[in-house]
């Protein structure tokens, strides 16, 4: 037979992840490893090997007592949350595009800068990037608020993505400008993309760690 | 067009169905061999064996005693062990005592239908319907 301590805390370890996996939160799952760390001790402690009694499938076992203990869970969806922010983000982003542009020839058309005003290309860079990121987060929040309505923790998901979203799709930008930069921002497919896939890192991570937040604090 | 396939039964189907109906009143019968003595979990699973059941794994045995606990029908308590850490041993609670009597005349009352439905009687004369089945 093993030494019972770490087998008991492997098991443990191998039941805690199976929990987190079917988002229950931290107060039962405190709950369930205590109550089954006495039992499986005391096991060990009267010559029972802990990793036979709980079987082959540890998983499917802290599945089963999860199951019947009857703790609340919110099943995570973390591939639609992101499909949907994706799809909204992208659309939102055409749209602000199409919007920013428009509303750039309007103020064109309308007004005229006095000839000593010198606007620095930086400022309407962020200008213009900064509304189309703005639509994209907007669009990311809102087609997950409305789309995924019926899944639980929706609400909190949205409103925490519209906290985190921001400020990690704005360090993601200037992390792509500062690639960008280090290579005198050529138009090369691999810089181009390596960009993206720096922006779209972000955005997804954001969005990721918003719903697990909501999963992991829901009561 | 359907075919009849021969009951034969090897030992693992057997084993199958021994499980399918022990998982209608596993519960039941757990909540019997507490209501003897307050147990631990792998007692109980000693406990099913000596009585009969042949092996009932702890896999099975845990999350049963843990519903049974979120139901009100067990209770636990720490019992101190000379061997390690306490103990924790499972008995009825009112509840649950209550709960047992009421499955138990239920499970009787079942019981005895099935009893009846499946004890052996002679076939009725012209009773064997295999023509029925012949030109399938």
């Amino acid at each position: 037979m093993s030494t019972p301590t770490p087998v008991v805390d492997h098991l443990l370890a191998t039941a805690d992840r199976e929990w987190r996996a079917l988002g229950i939160n931290r107060s039962d799952r405190t709950t369930l490893s205590a109550d089954l760390r006495a039992e499986l001790e005391a096991a060990a402690a009267d010559g029972f090997d802990p990793a036979q009694l709980v079987g082959a499938d540890p998983a499917g076992f802290a599945l089963r007592v999860a199951e019947e203990a009857g703790v609340g869970r919110t099943p995570p969806r973390y591939g639609q949350v992101l499909g949907a922010a994706t799809a909204g983000a992208l659309l939102a982003m055409v749209v602000g595009f199409l919007v920013v542009i428009g509303l750039h020839q309007i103020l064109v058309a309308l007004f005229d800068l006095p000839r000593g005003l010198h606007v620095p290309i930086w400022l309407a860079a962020a200008v213009f990037y900064g509304g189309v990121a703005a639509a994209a987060v907007t669009g990311a929040v809102l087609t997950v608020r409305i789309g995924l309505r019926d899944a639980p923790r929706i609400r909190h998901t949205a409103a925490r993505m519209a906290l985190l979203l921001p400020p990690a799709v704005a360090a993601s930008i200037a992390a792509a400008v500062a690639l960008g930069w280090s290579f005198d921002f050529p138009l090369t497919p691999v810089i181009m993309a390596a960009e993206a896939a720096i922006v779209l890192g972000g955005f997804l991570a954001a969005t990721t760690l918003a719903r697990r937040w909501s999963v992991r604090t829901a009561a | 067009m359907w075919r009849m396939i021969p009951a034969e039964e090897g030992p693992e189907a057997a084993s199958e169905r021994q499980a399918q109906l022990l998982r209608g009143c596993l519960d039941m019968c757990l909540l019997a061999l507490l209501a003897d003595e307050p147990a631990h979990g792998y007692e109980l699973v000693r406990r099913l064996d000596t009585a009969g059941f042949g092996t009932v794994s702890y896999g099975t045995v845990y999350p049963l005693i843990t519903r049974l606990h979120r139901l009100g029908l067990v209770a636990n308590a720490l019992q101190p062990s000379p061997n390690g850490p306490p103990r924790k041993v499972y008995r009825l609670t009112e509840t649950g005592h209550e709960r047992l009597r009421s499955w138990s005349e239920q499970w009787v009352h079942f019981a005895g239908v099935v009893n009846a439905t499946i004890a052996v009687r002679p076939p009725k004369p012209g009773a064997d319907h295999e023509h029925a089945d012949a030109g399938r």
